[in-house]
């Protein structure tokens, strides 16, 4: 896999090269801001860039637009935006746009293998969505909470399937079989009345979209006691 | 010395009647020719009234050159007409008495004083200098040719009047006469004098503006009298033939105009300040007169009733007219004002309603400006006060005002003790009439000191909270940058220092697989350090206050240990708005967890007209103040320098009601 890196931090960027050529891909540009990043991507045509959210100038959001940008432009190349901190907004509002999107915090690269699974899927036009904000979107349960009809197990199994996951990954994460997590799946669309649909991608954008239905608008939820 | 020097003006002043006293007491003396009765009259008024004057000029400044030309000016005359009657007088013995041929002889040298002294007053009214240096020679040639008259007549004369006793002139220098032409010739002069003079007021007149017009207009006239009068005195010698009533009646007549020309400029149009004081002595004269005649008619009246020599009569009147003269004097004042300057009462009437409306609570003092307005007629006028503190002036709103705004107009500077408080910036025209500007600004000093002083309290509270804002904003400012500090530096590094250990975790030969154990603890140990930075960092400044406040409270309420439900119909504040209602829901629920033991808390952010409200409610004991350095005292603080209002509604034991109202514009 031909991978473009845009980060900032030198130190972070070099490792995260390695880590990638470690795995076999070929890291065909690294770069410390979002105008080289659209440069290399449109000269190499990668098939993913992993960007970090924060760079040169200002550094706001400039990762997360040239994101946007790359999407637009170069659609055959999936972005992995890597943040330091969890902000949805934009993240949801990206991968509703379509597949080959991912939303990481950036100590997930630490858990080497996941990262690179999800590299992976969003290189191949995949969802990876990062589970504290899969969190943030699938509220704990209040009183008419639609969320409330599931199952523990059912909502472990929304979470997973929002954060992009296949059910084959859902299944290794659970240590249940497909066919189970197959059923819970079945039974998650039909309790929140979405299609059940076969495309991994068409799965999450419904899941997405009914949370983020949720999440936005009148807002109601409900705290757990955490402690 | 100065109390001498202010008793001389006194002095010459009583010398006039002095010596027309004399002179009436001298006057037919031994003969039956006494001055008519008409004559005396006349005399008397044309000596006392520019005595008067100026004895009232000289009270107000003694060193004024005006007050003393209008006060020595009459004393040769009465002179003159002593030495007359002196002259005609005769003892018991028939005979006329000793020196009358000195007496009358001076008596008939000094007429040119007649003209002396209106000459003078035409040439220096109203400053005591000429209208300027090119007046210095004919002035200088008019008094010596006065002078040279006089002399001419005590040396040239042959005799006395035969009502005089007809004698030799005492001082008579035989040969004189040849210089007849030339006495004629100076005579001509001293006439030509008399046109200089009221030349001198005209040309004054003419150049002069505004109140110095309205001063010099009244003698004008009055000055062109004398060379009028004396022309219609010239024709009626041609045609008549006696002018002998006439001249002096024209003398007389004019001197006498003269000084009501300048007692009208002085009083009216506040010459030398003189008004107030003339008002004052009115008011005085008439409120003595008053209580002087309720006092007799009182002890009169209970004379009769109580017989002669009652001291209760005496004892009452005594106490009636103590009770009556303040609120008497009161009535005098406003009477004389209303009939002699009509518009400083009306202005004065207009600065006291508006005083009392203020103690009645019925205006505000900033309203004062507008009452000057009313006051002085002039709707252009603007009051700024000034700020003692930082040596700025402000608008009765308390907005900063740039002194150098406004160049056509004129100033006049309000003082209070001899402080400056204000500066009233006026039309020019009201320079005109400083007895009415100075007395409504004195009137209505104490107001503007109340505008003033409440001005300076909102301009300071205005920099207090433009200070606290400051503050506050310098902390977000700070923390924000704390907090990508901490994400951007430490973060980065910790995860960077992660991504090194699992390239050499994953690089280990097969044979050093035993440390992949230790590996993996390294590697969480450095996750469990991200972790903690970002929850420091989240502390420091929200993120998810990126995804809007509905967002961040759905965080918040996620971490909350009791339930908590969030109400938020709002989207798109500005981000301080935002930020301070987080940290008030944030600060609630804290305070409704630790410190109430509250087992709900009900979380609402909604827009109420032009502003957000964040109300916070929970189940807890309550008891809750904002007080000290607590958390929420804090968020008083946050609120405050947004614009808004904190309330906190808690009774023990019924819960706590946390309401904050923030403005938006949004």
């Amino acid at each position: 896999m031909r991978i473009v890196i845009a980060e900032d931090a030198v130190l972070l960027r070099e490792g995260l090269a390695g880590l990638l050529e470690d795995a076999g891909h070929a890291v065909v540009a690294r770069v410390g801001d979002a105008d080289d990043l659209l440069v290399a991507v449109a000269e190499h045509e990668p098939e993913l860039a992993i960007v970090d959210v924060r760079m040169p100038p200002d550094y706001d959001d400039e990762g997360m637009v040239a994101a946007g940008v790359i999407r637009d432009r170069h659609p055959a190349t999936g972005v992995l935006v890597l943040s330091q901190h969890v902000e949805t907004r934009h993240a949801v509002r990206l991968v509703a746009r379509g597949g080959g999107f991912g939303y990481l915090l950036k100590d997930r690269v630490l858990d080497v293998d996941d990262f690179l699974d999800a590299c992976a899927r969003v290189a191949t036009g995949g969802t990876a969505l990062d589970p504290v904000v899969v969190a943030t979107l699938v509220s704990p349960p209040v009183a008419e909470d639609p969320l409330g009809g599931l199952t523990p197990r059912e909502r472990e199994v929304l979470g997973l399937m929002a954060e992009g996951r296949t059910n084959a990954g859902i299944a290794a994460r659970l240590w249940l079989t497909e066919k189970t997590v197959e059923t819970h799946v079945r039974a998650v669309l039909r309790k929140l009345g979405l299609p059940a649909g076969s495309g991994d991608h068409r799965r999450v954008l419904a899941v997405l979209a009914y949370l983020r239905a949720q999440d936005t608008g009148p807002h109601a939820s409900q705290g757990q006691p955490s402690g | 010395m100065t109390h001498t020097r202010a008793v001389v003006p006194f002095a010459v002043a009583a010398l006039i009647p002095g010596l027309l006293v004399l002179a009436g007491v001298l006057d037919g003396l031994g003969t039956d020719e006494r001055i008519p009765i008409w004559a005396a009259v006349l005399l008397a008024v044309g000596l006392l009234t520019p005595a008067a004057v100026g004895l009232v000029i000289l009270r107000r400044g003694p060193r004024n050159l005006i007050g003393w030309i209008l006060l020595v000016g009459p004393v040769p005359i009465a002179v003159m007409a002593c030495l007359e009657v002196y002259a005609r007088a005769r003892g018991t013995d028939g005979a006329f008495l000793p020196g009358n041929d000195v007496a009358g002889i001076l008596s008939v040298a000094l007429w040119p004083t007649f003209y002396v002294w209106p000459l003078a007053i035409a040439f220096v009214f109203p400053d005591g200098h000429l209208p300027s240096r090119r007046w210095r020679w004919p002035a200088v040639a008019v008094f010596t040719a006065a002078g040279l008259v006089i002399a001419f007549v005590l040396v040239g004369e042959e005799r006395l009047d035969p009502a005089m006793g007809g004698g030799a002139n005492p001082f008579r220098v035989e040969g004189v006469d040849v210089l007849l032409p030339l006495f004629w010739a100076i005579w001509g002069v001293l006439l030509a004098g008399l046109f200089l003079g009221a030349a001198a007021v005209v040309v004054r007149y003419r150049r002069a503006r505004g109140v110095e017009r309205l001063q010099l207009k009244w003698l004008a006239w009055s000055a062109g009298l004398i060379p009028l009068g004396l022309l219609v005195c010239a024709l009626s010698y041609l045609l008549v033939g006696d002018v002998t009533i006439l001249v002096p009646a024209v003398l007389v007549g004019a001197g006498v105009c003269m000084s009501v020309s300048v007692g009208i400029a002085v009083t009216r149009h506040g010459l030398y300040e003189i008004d107030r004081l003339v008002n004052r002595t009115l008011v005085y004269a008439v409120l003595t007169l008053a209580l002087g005649a309720v006092f007799v008619v009182i002890v009169v009246v209970s004379g009769i009733a109580l017989g002669r020599g009652s001291m209760v009569g005496t004892a009452l009147a005594t106490l009636v007219v103590a009770l009556a003269a303040a609120p008497l004097r009161g009535r005098v004042q406003r009477g004389v004002d209303r009939r002699f300057a009509r518009a400083r009462y009306e202005g004065l009437s207009r600065v006291r309603a508006f005083e009392d409306a203020v103690r009645r609570g019925a205006e505000e003092p900033e309203g004062v400006e507008q009452a000057l307005r009313d006051a002085l007629g002039d709707d252009s006028l603007r009051l700024w006060l000034r700020l003692a503190r930082s040596e700025r002036h402000a608008d009765v709103q308390g907005a900063i005002v740039d002194r150098a705004a406004p160049a056509q107009a004129s100033r006049t500077i309000v003082e209070h003790h001899g402080d400056e408080i204000a500066i009233i910036v006026h039309a020019p025209l009201l320079l005109t009439r400083p007895d009415l500007l100075r007395s409504v600004v004195d009137a209505a000093t104490l107001p503007i000191e109340l505008a003033r002083l409440r001005a300076e309290v909102r301009v300071q509270l205005a920099e207090v909270e433009a200070s606290r804002e400051r503050l506050i904003r310098a902390g977000d400012d700070e923390r924000r940058r704390l907090e990508r500090d901490l994400h951007d530096g430490a973060q980065q590094r910790l995860v960077s220092l992660g991504v090194s250990l699992r390239r050499m975790q994953r690089s280990l030969p097969r044979e050093a697989r035993a440390l992949v154990p230790a590996f993996d603890q390294a590697v969480d140990e450095v996750g469990q350090a991200i972790a903690d930075l970002r929850t420091i960092a989240a502390g420091l400044r929200p993120p998810r206050l990126d995804d809007g406040l509905a967002a961040a409270l759905g965080d918040l309420a996620r971490s909350a240990p009791v339930p908590v439900v969030v109400r938020v119909e709002v989207d798109d504040l500005p981000p301080p708005v935002e930020l301070v209602a987080y940290y008030t829901v944030c600060e609630a629920i804290t305070n409704a967890v630790k410190h109430a033991s509250a087992t709900r808390v009900d979380v609402e952010a909604l827009i109420e007209g032009d502003h957000l409200t964040v109300r916070v409610r929970d189940d807890g004991r309550g008891g809750a103040v904002a007080r000290g350095a607590s958390g929420l005292a804090g968020i008083a603080d946050r609120v405050g320098a947004q614009g808004g209002r904190l309330h906190i509604d808690s009774p023990a034991g019924a819960g706590t009601l946390l309401e904050a109202e923030l403005p938006c514009a949004s």
